[in-house]
């Protein structure tokens, strides 16, 4: 029986994955105040860069990515996640981050494929 | 052992910049509760030569679940920072534990849950995922009551 085996290390880091998310936040909304109208887009922009980030390392996982942006007021957000996975190869980073007018929380998810 | 201190380590979080200049904004990150031991020897497998799910998820059953459980645990609650807290992990677990109860082989599952106070303030949540669309799926139900919203989303992967 033969074993195809890529030799790439099939197992999602969530410590190198920290410092490109909060690039892709910073590059957003970074310097921004809380806009009602902008905030489509920039949910959008975030998503789409951290997404496109992972995409590029070209190793064989399905991800998902979650981006949550909140305006500061005395309100308080809770959010939790569970997951049925295979520890071994599968993972998942979640980064948090605010300036004077909003908080952002983005998860990325990382699903070993095969 | 390691990992715990590692988590130490992230979770302290620098005010000053790289330059000296306070920083404006704050980002911080966290890592899972419990650092399971790996196992580095995976067993090789036989080939099923099975090339799709036999079974797929149904969107409106979990949508269902997800309704069930939000309403049930939710409906008559006012908002509390402590017990949301608790709350989001329970309700997480708890729709874990449902959704796999459907018994569908070779799906995993993510499920996250978000508990707010209302209090006339802006939010945006999206998503965005790459994956096979003929095989995973999600699903999103959201509850509100009087002082509270609960958000709870499901995303469904098929592994071979």
């Amino acid at each position: 029986m033969e074993e195809y085996n890529s030799g790439e290390e099939i197992l999602f880091n969530s410590d190198e994955a920290t410092a490109p998310i909060k690039e892709c936040i910073e590059g957003v909304i970074g310097g921004t105040d809380y806009n009602q109208n902008k905030i489509n887009q920039w949910t959008a922009s975030i998503v789409e860069r951290c997404l496109n980030h992972f995409v590029k390392q070209g190793r064989a996982f399905k991800y998902i990515v979650n981006c949550t942006i909140m305006q500061k007021s005395s309100a308080g957000l809770h959010t939790a996640n569970s997951c049925y996975w295979d520890t071994a190869t599968d993972g998942s980073c979640t980064v948090r981050w605010e300036n004077r007018t909003m908080y952002c929380v983005v998860s990325v998810f990382a699903v070993a494929v095969a | 052992m390691s990992d715990l201190l590692k988590d130490r380590a992230l979770k302290k979080e620098k005010k000053m910049g790289k330059d000296g200049r306070p920083k404006d904004s704050i980002s911080t990150v966290s890592n899972v509760e419990d650092p399971l031991h790996h196992d580095d020897t995976r067993l090789p497998t036989e080939n099923t030569y099975q090339l799709g799910p036999y079974k797929r998820h149904s969107v409106p059953v979990i949508t269902e679940i997800l309704k069930d459980v939000l309403t049930c645990y939710l409906q008559h609650e006012t908002y509390e920072a402590e017990w949301s807290r608790q709350m989001t992990k329970t309700l997480c677990d708890v729709i874990r534990a449902r959704v796999k109860e459907l018994m569908i082989p070779r799906y995993k599952t993510v499920v996250i849950v978000n508990i707010g106070q209302l209090s006339g303030q802006g939010m945006q949540i999206s998503s965005r995922c790459l994956w096979d669309a003929t095989n995973d799926t999600f699903a999103t139900y959201s509850f509100k009551n009087s002082s509270l919203f609960g958000l709870a989303i499901v995303y469904v992967v098929y592994f071979e």
